[in-house]
């Protein structure tokens, strides 16, 4: 059973050094010898082997400079977290949450004071350990992240707020983990904030794991904005049970190359995953989006909602997979991608899937490559408004039913201002 | 005051001669009409003036205060002092109306000096109470569902936020009741002055009723052939173009015409 850490002197020094339990940094070397018969996953019209998303850097506890902060400024709200490379530096949490015990911690202080809790939940029941060489490598080389645990019946007004800033000010490699396990008839929202400093080229390997446990609801909403030179691996599960709901709200405006892989697992009967997810390419940066919804309870409802707008020679692709089990009764599986593309070089590709295996049950998909309408231009700017202000209002127009069916007004209002900014840096490039 | 002058304008789509030879002058403090058959090139003389990329000037000049704006890209043109009601707006969903206009204002302004929203909101209450809109307009995305009449009262509206030296208003009047005729009709008659001129496309002398012109052109067969006062207009509503056509000696086809 134990394995001789001797021939791991750098997970052995690692283990020691942060003092992780004995369990975690054996899964960590199982992983890693696993690894070698485990290949890439492949995901439909994504072509990304061979970009450098493996992880190869030896792990490593590494310290980043407070000061970097500072190009974030990270908007001060009751409930949030604050983590750069792999240090947090600030993690605030009222006092109703303490109060109601709620867990909100880093990953090395889950280890250190929740080892139970992690240990059952950590890649069991969402991603596993060895579905493939990017979850094993991960398990391997994993620094950073934030452990959430929503008791019983805990219902939380107050969303809380996460800024993960990737520390790419030298070449190390990003792997970070969240947990959010929210318990029976809870109630949970959570906004995320992936950033980077710094220009080097780097690697990031992020996975976030949703538990949502019977009847919870959890509503998930994401920023992110990772920076050109980093190459991403971005995984986020759900795991839902009977008649739990996840809301997930996602804003893709990264600047470099990314494979975003975002699954909800609808285990439970009743149980409900809504993704709405926004993508904006620039440059000539490559996002590939693999959504999947996989109805397997009875009376399950996946809705699948992306929209994405692409501009110079970047690429996106959305693939759409709505995947109905057999036994899942009643099951509803509905999806919608559509991608505008603003410039000739552009590449897009809507691709819509469905996997259906019972009969009773209802799916249904749309989806669209078009190309940005020029009487809408037009009209725009013959009303004095400049080429590309029309284009953003055009644009923005576009993802605008996606924005419309997010749940919160202020990641709508988010959202819109990131977009904002990323279109206005994108059409510097034009 | 300002000027804008179309000198021998020939244009063409899809390389069919549509314009072959326009000229027209007028001066802010005016009103001219454009009456004509269908597909006598109305549209095509307001696009081409505007700058719709499908239209290609092939010969001539528009000349705003004596500068050749040929070259200049739409939105310059529109900063510059043209407006154009189009016979068919776009509809441009996710774009609220109030959120379009105000950005349509701001563009003429000084990046650093914006106009208020406070003040915009003032500006666009008033001018909606003149043209009898709901509130809730300013709220709907630009045009998206807007009926035809609506669409209408609100190019008018955008005219009166944005305030342009020249309004070009392609067939206004078309799809308005009785009624809309004439509030928008009471939009543009409060715009005109010494600063603004317009240049009115319509197929009935009623509107002319309302917002009396100074001049009135025909055009057919891509031409203008004949200019006069309001009495004009009148004639024609009486007469037809047939008449008009043949005391001219023009050898042109009536699209209604019987071949
Ligand atoms: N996009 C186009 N492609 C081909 N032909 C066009 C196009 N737009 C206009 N035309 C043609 O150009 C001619 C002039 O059209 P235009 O719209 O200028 O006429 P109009 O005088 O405005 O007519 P109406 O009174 O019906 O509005 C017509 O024969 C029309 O079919
Ligand atoms: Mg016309």
């Amino acid at each position: 059973m134990t394995v001789d850490l001797k021939k791991y002197p750098t997970i052995a020094a690692y283990a020691e050094k942060t003092a992780e339990p004995a369990w975690f940094t054996e899964l960590r070397t199982k992983s890693l010898e696993k690894a070698a018969s485990l290949a890439l996953p492949s995901f439909e019209k994504i072509r990304y082997q061979r970009w450098p998303i493996q992880l190869k850097q030896p792990l490593e506890r590494k310290n980043s400079s407070k000061e970097l902060i500072e190009e974030i400024k990270p908007e001060q709200t009751e409930n949030m977290v604050v983590q750069l490379g792999q240090d947090t530096l600030e993690l605030k949490v009222s006092n109703e949450l303490r109060s109601q015990g709620v867990i909100v911690c880093d990953w090395h202080t889950a280890l250190q004071e929740h080892s139970d809790l992690v240990k059952k939940y950590f890649m069991q029941k969402a991603v596993k350990i060895n579905e493939d060489l990017l979850t094993a490598q991960h398990v391997a080389h994993l620094t950073s992240g934030l452990f959430i645990y929503i008791p019983k019946n805990v219902v939380l007004k107050k969303a809380l707020t996460s800024y993960f800033v990737q520390d790419a000010t030298a070449k190390n490699d990003y792997v970070h983990h969240v947990i959010i396990v929210a318990g029976e008839n809870s109630e949970f929202s959570y906004l995320e904030n992936l950033k980077t400093v710094g220009e080097q080229a780097t690697t990031a390997n992020i996975i976030v794991e949703v538990i949502a446990q019977e009847n919870s609801h959890v509503k998930f909403a994401s920023v992110d904005r990772l920076g050109a030179k980093t190459t991403t691996y971005l995984n986020r599960r759900g795991y839902l049970e009977k008649n739990a709901k996840i809301d997930w709200s996602m804003g893709m405006m990264n600047d470099g190359n990314i494979v975003g892989d975002f699954d909800s697992d609808l285990v439970g009967a009743g149980s409900h995953s809504e993704v709405k997810i926004v993508a904006i390419s620039t440059g000539k940066q490559i996002q590939g989006i693999d959504t999947r919804v996989t109805n397997i309870g009875k009376h399950t409802i996946g809705h699948i909602l992306q929209h994405g707008v692409i501009l110079s020679r970047s690429s996106l692709v959305f693939n759409g997979i709505g995947h109905i089990l057999k036994g899942a009764k009643g099951a509803d599986a509905q999806q919608e991608s559509r991608v505008l593309m603003l410039s000739n070089k552009a590449k897009g590709d809507a691709n819509p899937i469905l996997l259906i295996d019972d009969n009773d049950v209802t799916a249904g998909h749309a989806a669209s490559i078009g190309r940005v309408n020029q009487e809408q231009l037009y009209y725009l700017m013959s009303r004095g408004l400049p080429k590309k202000m029309a284009e953003r209002l055009v644009i923005i127009g576009f993802l605008g039913p996606v924005l419309a069916a997010i749940p919160s007004k202020l990641i709508r209002e988010q959202l819109k201002i990131t977009i904002e900014r990323k279109l206005i840096d994108g059409q510097k490039d034009e | 005051m300002s000027t804008l002058e179309v000198k021998d304008l020939h244009v063409s789509i899809d390389g069919k001669n549509i314009l072959k030879g326009v000229n027209l002058k007028m001066q802010t403090g005016e009103i001219h009409a454009i009456m004509g058959p269908n597909g006598t090139g109305k549209s095509t003389l307001s696009e081409a003036i505007m700058g719709h990329p499908a239209y290609k000037v092939t010969k001539g000049e528009v000349l705003l205060n004596g500068e050749n704006i040929l070259e200049l890209p739409v939105d310059e043109r529109a900063r510059a002092g043209l407006f154009l009601a189009m016979q068919y707006p776009a509809e441009i969903p996710g774009v609220t109306n109030a959120e379009f206009i105000r950005g349509a204002i701001n563009a003429r302004l000084p990046e650093d000096k914006p106009l208020s929203v406070r003040n915009f909101l003032k500006r666009l209450d008033k001018t909606m109470g003149v043209l009898d809109m709901t509130d809730e307009m300013a709220d709907r995305y630009l045009n998206e569902g807007f009926s035809g009449g609506e669409k209408k009262r609100n190019e008018i509206l955008q005219l009166m936020m944005i305030k342009p030296k020249f309004a070009i208003l392609d067939e206004i009047d078309s799809g308005l009741d009785i009624d809309a005729l004439k509030v928008v009709s009471r939009g543009v008659n409060q715009m005109r002055g010494p600063e603004f001129g317009s240049l009115i496309i319509t197929h009935y002398q009623r509107l002319l009723n309302y917002i009396v012109p100074d001049v009135v052109h025909v055009m057919m067969g891509g031409r203008i052939v004949k200019q006069g006062g309001p009495e004009l207009a009148k004639r024609l509503e009486d007469e037809g173009y047939a008449g008009l056509r043949d005391e001219l000696g023009l050898d042109i086809k009536l699209v209604d015409e019987e071949a």
